[in-house]
């Protein structure tokens, strides 16, 4: 036995991430409340534009994502990391740059995307100086975690280590593959892919966004607390070997399945479908363990909150894993896809397994931390039974109204015309689920802010155990003994892990991304498709700025009953000038790919002034500020310049005269809107004209004549 | 005793295809050729829930005919000791149930669990060595089968459709769907047979499509705003009369911006609203928009030939 060493755990890191994890949960979710009152209420957006759906949408995503759970993250990191490897953190000031550095990019955040400032790419929506600050403090983490590692007191890394490892390496990845960009300013930038390559990178990131940020870590997190907490051994020491290699190589290639029946070709859309398949497994791994784990403790569940938690957080992880393969069958996601039932999805794991695992930690580490007991496991008690009502009556709704929704818009009458041929009447019909599910919603926070009180009552007046003591002995170089498992070589070399978790993660990703961009047959090109007019392009950045794509798709996928609505389904070539693209994941209202020429401009104008004059019952927001706001031209040199260096055909020196252009373009539409009577003070030089000019230039680029030959 | 349990089960189970053989009717009544799995069972929610509901009634049915029989055997053992019941092997066995539970498990029992526990200790966390649940191995397996299987068939043979195949396909059904339907009713209305209706009945039905789908472009009157012309004067842009009229609502005018309505109104809808936009004529509403287009004068005259949109 070797030299017993005296050290300390920091618990004050714990401690601020575990604060900024209930701080920044109660403003994710009032954000989404916000968001979901705002579709049976329209005027929920207080008539400002920071505070409308299309704005706050991304807001809420990323707050509980990145804020809430991530947060959560580093809360059960910090704390499980030190004591499974016996060592204080590596860098206490790398700790607190960690934490102040992760609280300003939310701040960041929390201030740009009211403000429109977005990439538009899902949970990625950070433009790209936050993208370059959140590349900095995670590598800080990254080093803060490896430095830990080198320098721990235990031999093995234990499976929640791996997790941690396998989160670093992936997210690292994919945050930089799918936020390569040029700025254009400090505010705006363009990628470098585009159209379908965009798309695909995007949902290879974003789909992975779920695996590695909520997923991953949590497992991780999973693997320490429920044990700890159950004062069980862990089920299977194989099972955990096996779930961990064969999730992160799997996970990695399921993007596409949030890109099935669109413009993707269909070999990587079939990739998609087969590795979600194979992930039931894998992931039910994870649920296998963690609840075998519990084997011996269940009568402790019935009493104990902070297991009752857990046990639902691990049960919502396994119907969300089998739900999620499900809803990547082609035929099942023909039904599901752009309606509700993927949101419900979504907050099943969100609400469920992120949310109540969180709580649970909250519940069991705070009081530890703080060398005291729960205030109350009575009002614990109550907010587990809210939340869990809340869960239900946030998803069940939803479920429904996407299944009523799906069928509505595929239901023909024998005369071979749509039985519900105005989108809107889709709408209005799900509205009473929509309002129950902000009844979820409600309930929900009301269960967080139980937890407040009650975890606010445990801390008051104790002292935190800033430093706790604990001692072990020296790491020894042990020699490996006959008859070891085979897996306990690479637990001692957490190098070699992270280097063939990174190899792992890469396969996937690249065989799928690397044809796209090679293999140019995957795009087939029409000689029609031509960049956007300056006027155009502004009008598109507008549609950005406003988060339109939160509830517009762009993509019309070959379905009679689509086909029937919008007109004929999108090609992928016709989406080669989309920086980014917008293809959108929800339409709660229609798809706008075909809408260019389907309206008169006065139409439009109308509409974005006052959406229930055109169409009644309609819970679009008004957007009069694009009516009385003056176009930004000064950026137009700027973007041509920057989309001519990404490879749209713009001449050298458009960039000069193509404000000429955008105003001859802008007073043409200026004189139609006069015609229909329309009367305002230089019309020409709102933003109104700009994003008019894009949607009258949706999906025009193929006339009828040209498709049939395609 | 055994023979009772072997009643009882053929009596649940042929009371269970009974009400199937009924339902199976409607089934084949409701499916309609190629509709999905998934979009047949959202179709006939009430018969999946209706088999769903049937099929809990028949485990519950096997759980209460199982309690009676525990009941009867506490009788019995009561009553004649537990050497009787041995000898005439009344006593449990082992179910199939969980014998095939204790196979896809494999779980070793709690009393056991210190024989497989590892040497490992994560900060007091152990871990066991228990094996992988043969299910699980079993479901992976079939998943990476199926995954081949899938990426075979739509890909390396001749059987599986791709998108635009399978896009083909449905529209070629139900183009024949439709001409078949359509071959039932000699009287469709089109653009060149329609007839203006006068019926006060068929005109107000015309009037409540008028007011939910157009109204927003061509006023609560049909004065016109500044979307759409007035439509109660004698100017039109697209030609007046019904059959003009007719042909305007159905197929539209895209550049001038008028929709197609074919895709959202039956035709004998857009009589209905076409006779009654005529009916507006005159009427001479409040603030009506200026006159756009040409005086029309003739009546039931052939659709004008130039009008925009036709197929």
């Amino acid at each position: 036995m070797s030299r017993i060493e005296q050290f300390s755990y920091d618990n004050a890191i714990v401690k601020k991430f575990a604060y900024a994890t209930i701080v920044f949960g109660v403003i994710g979710m009032l954000v989404g409340l916000l968001a979901a009152f705002q579709l049976i209420y329209p005027a929920a957006n207080l008539g400002l534009a920071e505070t409308t759906f299309g704005r706050i949408r991304p807001l809420h995503t990323n707050a509980a994502i990145f804020a809430f759970v991530g947060n959560g993250i580093f809360m059960g990191v910090y704390y499980s990391l030190q004591r499974l490897l016996k060592a204080r953190m590596f860098s206490d000031f790398l700790s607190n740059f960690h934490f102040w550095g992760w609280q300003v990019i939310i701040l960041a955040a929390a201030i740009t995307l009211p403000l429109g400032i977005t990439s538009a790419k899902e949970y990625a929506e950070l433009e790209w100086p936050i993208d370059i600050a959140i590349a900095v403090v995670w590598v800080v983490f990254g080093i803060n975690m490896f430095g830990t590692i080198l320098k721990r007191r235990e031999n093995h890394l234990y499976v929640a280590i791996w997790f941690f490892i396998a989160t670093w390496i992936t997210v690292t990845v994919l945050h930089i593959g799918n936020n390569i960009e040029l700025p254009v300013n400090m505010w705006k930038s363009y990628g470098v892919f585009a159209g379908v390559q965009d798309a695909l990178v995007q949902w290879w990131y974003g789909h992975n966004a779920v695996a590695f940020f909520l997923t991953t870590p949590y497992l991780g997190l999973m693997y320490y607390f429920v044990p700890k907490a159950a004062n069980r051994p862990v089920y299977s020491y194989k099972l955990s070997i096996i779930h961990f290699w064969a999730l992160i190589f799997i996970y990695i290639w399921a993007g596409p399945h949030h890109l099935l029946y669109t413009s993707l070709p269909d070999w990587a859309q079939s990739l998609g479908v087969v590795f979600s398949l194979m992930l039931i497994a894998p992931s039910w791994g994870g649920m296998l363990n963690g609840l075998l784990t519990l084997r011996g403790a269940w009568d402790r569940v019935r009493t104990d909150p902070v297991l009752k938690f857990m046990v639902v957080a691990i049960t919502a992880y396994g119907m969300a894993t089998l739900e999620g393969p499900m809803l990547s069958i082609k035929s099942v996601n023909a039904i599901s896809h752009y309606t509700d039932w993927t949101i419900g999805h979504v907050h099943i794991g969100t609400l469920g397994w992120n949310g109540f695992l969180t709580f649970g930690m909250l519940y069991w580490l705070l009081p530890k931390i703080f060398n005291t007991k729960l205030h109350s496991v009575k009002l614990a008690n109550a907010h587990f039974w809210i939340g869990t009502l809340g869960i239900l009556f946030y998803a069940i709704p939803l479920y429904f109204a996407g299944w009523t929704q799906s069928l509505m818009w595929k239901e023909f009458l024998p005369e071979g015309i749509l039985k519900y041929g105005n989108f809107l009447e889709t709408v209005t019909q799900i509205l009473p689920m929509y309002a129950l599910r902000a009844l979820g919603g409600t309930l929900y926070l009301g269960g967080f802010f139980v937890m407040i009180y009650n975890l606010y009552k445990t801390v008051k007046g104790q002292t935190l155990l800033a430093n706790e003591a604990a001692e072990a002995p020296a790491r020894e170089i042990v020699v490996p003994h006959k008859g070891e498992h085979w897996h306990r070589w690479i637990e001692r070399r957490p190098v070699q892990m992270l280097v063939i978790s990174l190899v792992l993660v890469l396969i996937g990703g690249l065989v799928e991304i690397a044809p796209m961009m090679l293999v140019e047959d995957n795009v087939p090109k029409i000689e029609s498709v031509k960049p956007y007019t300056p006027l155009e392009l502004q009008g598109r950045d507008l549609y950005i700025r406003e988060g339109c794509l939160g509830c517009h798709s762009q993509m019309v996928r070959p379905f009679r009953s689509e086909t029937e609505r919008y007109g004929e389904y999108s090609k992928s070539g016709e989406f080669i000038y989309d920086r980014p693209f917008l293809w959108g994941s929800k339409r709660t209202g229609p798809d706008l790919h075909r809408v260019g020429g389907k309206y008169p401009d006065s139409w439009h104008y109308n509409h974005m002034l006052d959406p229930e004059s055109t169409s009644p019952g309609s819970i679009m927001p008004p957007y009069p500020w694009l009516i009385t706001d003056d176009l930004d031209m000064s950026t137009t040199a700027d973007k041509i310049n920057v989309l001519r260096t990404l490879g749209t055909p713009y001449e050298d020196g458009y960039d000069e005269i193509a404000n000429d252009d955008l105003m001859a373009q802008a007073n043409q539409v200026a004189k139609r809107l006069r015609a229909d009577g329309i009367e305002q003070d230089n019309l020409e030089t709102k933003e109104i004209v700009a994003i008019i000019a894009y949607l009258q230039r949706l999906g025009t680029d193929i006339k009828p004549s040209q498709q049939a030959n395609q | 005793m055994k023979n009772n349990k072997v009643k009882y089960f053929i009596s649940t189970l042929s009371m269970l295809f009974l009400t199937m053989a009924v339902w199976a009717q409607d089934a084949a009544v409701a499916a309609t050729p190629k509709e999905g799995v998934m979009e047949w069972m959202l179709h006939n929610m009430v018969l999946v829930m209706g088999i769903l509901v049937v099929l809990g009634a028949f485990v519950s049915l096997l759980y209460l005919n199982n309690m009676l029989l525990q009941i009867q055997k506490v009788r019995l053992l009561e009553e004649h000791g537990v050497e009787v019941m041995e000898e005439v092997k009344l006593l449990d066995e082992e179910s199939w149930w969980s014998r095939i539970n204790n196979k896809a498990w494999d779980l070793v029992p709690l009393e056991k669990e210190k024989d497989i526990l590892l040497d490992h200790n994560y900060d007091g966390i152990k871990e066991l060595d228990n094996v992988l649940p043969p299910w699980w191995v079993a479901m992976f397996y079939i998943s990476i089968i199926y995954g081949i299987g899938y990426l075979g068939y739509y890909h390396f043979s001749d059987y599986g459709l791709s998108s635009h195949e399978s896009y083909e396909l449905e529209m070629e059904e139900a183009e024949q769907a439709v001409e078949r339907y359509l071959a039932t009713k000699a009287d469709m209305v089109n653009e060149s047979n329609v007839k203006m209706l006068t019926d006060e009945s068929e005109l107000s039905l015309g009037q409540t499509i008028f007011t939910t789908k157009c109204v927003s472009c061509h006023g609560l009157a049909g004065e016109g705003n500044s979307i759409g012309p007035n439509l109660t004067d004698e100017y039109w842009l697209n030609g007046g009369g019904i059959k003009n009229v007719f042909k305007t609502i159905k197929y539209g005018v895209p550049e001038k911006g008028m929709i197609s309505w074919k895709s959202q109104l039956r035709a004998s809808d857009m009589q209905r609203v076409s006779s009654y936009i005529l009916s507006l004529q005159g009427t001479n509403p409040a603030n009506p928009k200026d006159p756009q287009g040409e005086t029309w004068t003739g009546e039931d005259e052939e659709a004008t030939e130039d009008a925009i949109g036709m197929k």
